[in-house]
């Protein structure tokens, strides 16, 4: 594996684009969105670049303010308690407020706990400007800010919790947890495990579920997930909490956990197979369990061998855009997909120490990459297929390139070991599909 | 500050963006966050042409002195010329963050040498996308069109139109082509769509400048007037009528033969123009009390609104515009064929207006769809901003457009009304109900009305009450 600083401009989705997403999939939480014209257009425009929905979410809401007349302190509050005020059911408030709205000398956390006490709600601030520590922009970098005010809100878990926790049959908490797990079990057995919750999934809660049941299965008990199913759903955190995340570079969120004296669990991502069974064995380990995946990913994989052999030697070049290409890249080069080039528009080596680590010797990742620098690199090598970011996409496509965007593979759903699968299964029916097209006579 | 919805324009860089990436040879450097350069992703979906958007991120960010990443402004605009050598101009858009962190344009020395550099001084967090558009592209020209040319033979004309992102942007400037073709003038430029660098330095060639999009083309053809003498045509070529006023303009001013431009009129309004032959052919009661709210942009809503009055025969019960800046010209346009001329630009506000109108049919932004929902009438999204890119453009101009505009009108119009708004309106509510509805968003108040009512039968109650709107919203 060979890491190139390319430093150039990545083409990566604005962050701001995840607003309508976090409005849509988090029930309950009011966003709004403190700047200029400028966040409120990105906002409208961008939901994934289809028919704008902002306005037909009115979990959504604008605080533009005026360039020649910047607010009073309270004043973004007082707008913000407007808003809310016309909506029913609103169990969070979520304020974006990024650089234009700092410039203008709005102080997003006063105006975070004025709203919170006149409302009477748990209220956040995500600002997708902030800087990391490594420099570079993911388009997920709004989730993240958005999961850490989440894990801020979640209810502090105390030490007679940590009691009940070690002594509690499950069935009681399958009970309190039932829409997690997916329904009753008719498991007994006291737990001796630490809690662990699930951080991240966004875009496809649907396999962060999933691999809620498969560390059940493992003996460990996943006793919640931010984001979960509403506010009140939200699981208790603290100390003797086990953390881990089903996404890479949630480092805002993963911090917030470990602010509240989470244990964060370091491993790689639970995409793939080796990646899910490394996952589920790690988090086993720290909730103080012991799981052995080895049988569970060899079954896996011989399972997948159909799938692989469609897709074996294919040649796949990653443009970066989410953050999940890493990870992604791992698997597929682990099913013997050969990955050309992995763009990483921020590369937190510290974060993803694990999954580096784990890609193969022949992957070579492009920290900051140029996008015109990766377009003539595409245009040379002809991939079989790019994971175009969204910039790329028409280009490439206009240019022979057969593409598919990353949001593509979050929506399947890449979590666990029935990710693995629909991520092989996209690969083939995409390549299906081309060869469909290309052998038209046109 | 004000809490809204929606926008219905972009910031200024936007609309520097916009009519930079219609043109040829025209590269943008975007001074933003690194978040904040959207718009090849946006250019590659709505335009769809296989072309990479001519812009590169500048991006303002805390950058170690060491480093030869981007970020440096003055070394990043060298870079674009050093490697985009086919460029001619480039122009630098600073985005709101950029403008509020008070960095300064850099000061580079004018030069003639290719490519000029056009900085765009004027810009403010305070111009919006359109006003920007048209200050763009006015830069643009007074940049490139410096020394008189000769005037073209015979008569020639600029036309003026929508840039990328217009709704059918290129099937506008196809149908008005067409039309001046017919009558005898030649198009030496489209300005900005497809125009080139050099396109810009020939424009006072022209007999005329024809503005089909008067948002963005009035400063610069003013320029060309002031600087050249250049006469504008500014009638929106929108429905027979208008387009038939601006042909017979365009003639006067190129001192054509009027008998010749007549006959094309008369030709077209034979062969293409459908918008007379349907007010005509349809059933006076299709059209008779129909109320229609308009609103949109400047050219579209005021264009639609002489349309639908005039030559439709609709009542325009309300017409508006976002566009401040313009306040003044839309007012007095718009009050030639409405009472209810507003300039607004809270989405909110709009759909408020436009429900308190009580239309029967509502033509508007994308944004206007929801309370053209509400209200349980036809909607047609005519006026920018628009979602839908087709890949076949239709024209919306001309008399092709106004054949377009009859189709939309017999669909919209021959659809039949539900029978649940006669209910609706009949049914009580209660005191406490009606201040629950009160505090919901009015493009959504519709819907919930409507919603409630239903509910209230389904459960056998005579009145809507409290719970039962609750419930219903559930």
């Amino acid at each position: 594996m060979t890491i190139l600083n390319e430093a150039g401009t990545p083409d990566v989705l604005s962050p701001l684009h995840a607003v309508n997403g976090l409005a849509e999939r988090l029930p309950g939480v009011l966003v709004v969105v403190v700047g200029t014209r400028a966040e409120a257009h990105i906002v409208q425009t961008l939901p994934a670049l289809d028919l704008p929905r902002s306005l037909k979410s009115a979990q959504v809401a604008f605080v533009v303010l005026d360039p020649e007349d910047p607010p009073q302190q309270g004043r973004v509050a007082t707008r913000v308690i407007e808003a809310a005020a016309g909506l029913r059911g609103t169990g969070f408030v979520l304020l974006v407020v990024g650089h234009s709205a700092e410039l203008l000398g709005v102080d997003a956390d006063f105006e975070a706990r004025l709203v919170s006490r006149r409302l009477d709600l748990p209220t956040g601030v995500a600002n997708p400007d902030a800087p990391y520590d490594v420099s570079g922009t993911l388009s997920t970098d709004l989730e993240d800010r958005a999961l850490a005010a989440l894990v801020e809100v979640c209810p502090k878990r105390r030490t007679s919790d940590l009691l009940e926790t070690a002594s509690a049959p499950a069935q009681k908490r399958s009970r309190r947890f039932g829409g997690f797990l997916g329904g009753s079990r008719d498991e007994t057995r006291p737990s001796r495990t630490r809690p662990v919750v699930l951080l991240g999934g966004l875009a496809s809660s649907g396999t962060a579920d999933e691999l809620s049941g498969e560390l059940e299965r493992a003996g460990v008990e996943a006793v919640g997930r931010v984001p979960a199913t509403g506010m009140r759903e939200l699981p208790a955190l603290g100390e003797e909490t086990v953390v881990a995340a089903v996404d890479p570079n949630l480092t805002a969120a993963l911090g917030a956990a470990a602010e509240r004296g989470a244990r964060v669990v370091s491993t790689l991502t639970p995409i793939g197979v080796d990646g899910t069974a490394r996952f589920i064995h790690d988090v086993a380990a720290e909730a103080g369990a012991r799981a052995n995946e080895l049988a569970r990913a060899r079954s896996v994989w011989e399972n997948l061998e159909r799938l692989r052999n469609r897709v074996r030697g294919r040649r796949i070049f990653f443009a970066g855009d989410t953050g999940l290409e890493v990870p992604l890249a791992r698997f597929l080069a682990d099913a013997g997909v050969v990955v050309l080039e992995v763009g990483a528009p921020r590369l937190d080596r510290r974060a993803l120490a694990e999954e580096l680590q784990a890609l193969g010797p022949d992957v070579d990742v492009v920290q900051s990459p140029d996008w015109r620098g990766q377009m003539r690199r595409i245009d040379a090598a002809r991939p079989d297929v790019v994971v175009a970011s969204p910039g790329l996409h028409v280009p490439l496509v206009a240019r022979g390139h057969l593409c598919r965007s990353p949001q593509d593979f979050l929506e399947a759903g890449v979590h666990g070991y029935e990710g693995a699968r629909r991520i092989l299964e996209l690969l083939v029916s995409t390549f299906e599909r081309a060869e469909a097209l290309d052998s038209v006579n046109l | 500050m004000r809490l809204l919805r929606g926008v219905y324009e972009g910031p200024g860089s936007h609309g520097i963006l916009r009519v930079a990436a219609s043109m040829r040879g025209v590269h943008t450097v975007l001074r933003a966050l690194p978040g904040e350069g959207y718009f090849p992703a946006l250019y590659g979906a709505r335009e769809r042409s296989g072309e990479a958007a001519p812009v590169s991120l500048s991006p303002l960010r805390g950058i170690p002195e060491d480093s030869w990443g981007p970020g440096d402004l003055v070394r990043d605009l060298s870079s674009v010329v050093r490697r985009h050598p086919e460029t001619e101009a480039i122009i630098l858009a600073r985005s709101e963050a950029a403008l509020l962190s008070g960095e300064e344009a850099p000061e580079i020395p004018e030069s003639d040498e290719a490519p000029k550099l056009v900085t765009c001084e004027w810009e403010s967090p305070r111009v919006g996308e359109v006003e920007a558009a048209d200050l763009a592209l006015e830069d643009l020209v007074r940049a490139h069109s410096r020394g008189r040319r000769e005037r073209s033979p015979s008569p020639t004309a600029n036309l003026f139109g929508p840039p990328v992102f217009g709704p059918s942007a290129a099937a506008e400037y196809a149908e008005a082509e067409r039309l001046l073709v017919l009558i005898g003038v030649g198009v030496n430029a489209r300005v900005p769509l497809s125009a080139s660098v050099a396109d810009l330095s020939r424009l006072s060639r022209a007999w005329v400048n024809v503005l089909l999009y008067r948002e963005i083309g009035e400063s610069a053809t003013l320029h060309l007037q002031d600087e050249f003498g250049t006469q504008r045509v500014t009638t929106p070529m929108i429905g027979a009528a208008g387009t038939g006023a601006a042909l017979r303009t365009i003639g006067e001013l190129c001192q054509l033969d009027p008998k010749r431009v007549q006959q094309a009129v008369w030709a077209e309004l034979a062969r293409t123009a459908k918008l007379p032959w349907y007010a005509r052919l349809g059933r006076p009661e299709t059209f008779r009390g129909r109320r229609v709210a308009i609103f949109g942009d400047f050219t579209y809503p005021l264009g639609l609104g002489y349309a639908l009055s005039r030559e439709v025969g609709l009542e325009v019960a309300a017409c508006g515009t976002y566009l401040e800046h313009l306040e003044r010209d839309f007012l007095f346009h718009a009050h030639t064929f409405t009472d209810e001329a507003f300039v607004e630009s809270d989405p909110e506000e709009v759909a408020a207006r436009i429900e308190a109108s009580d239309p029967d049919l509502v033509v508007g932004t994308y944004l206007e769809e929801g309370v053209a929902a509400s209200l349980g009438v036809p909607f047609l999204p005519l006026c920018t901003p628009t979602t839908h890119s087709r890949f076949v453009e239709q024209p919306l101009m001309g008399y092709a457009g106004s054949s377009v505009l009859a189709d939309a009108l017999d669909s919209a119009l021959s659809q039949p009304e539900e029978p649940e708004a006669v209910e609706t309106a009949s049914m009580p509510w209660t005191e406490e109900a009606r201040e629950e509805l009160a505090g919901t968003p009015p493009f959504l108040r519709g819907r919930a009305r409507r919603l409630a009512e239903e509910h209230a039968r389904e459960v056998g109650s005579a009145e809507v009450t409290r719970e039962i709107f609750l419930r219903s919203r559930r």
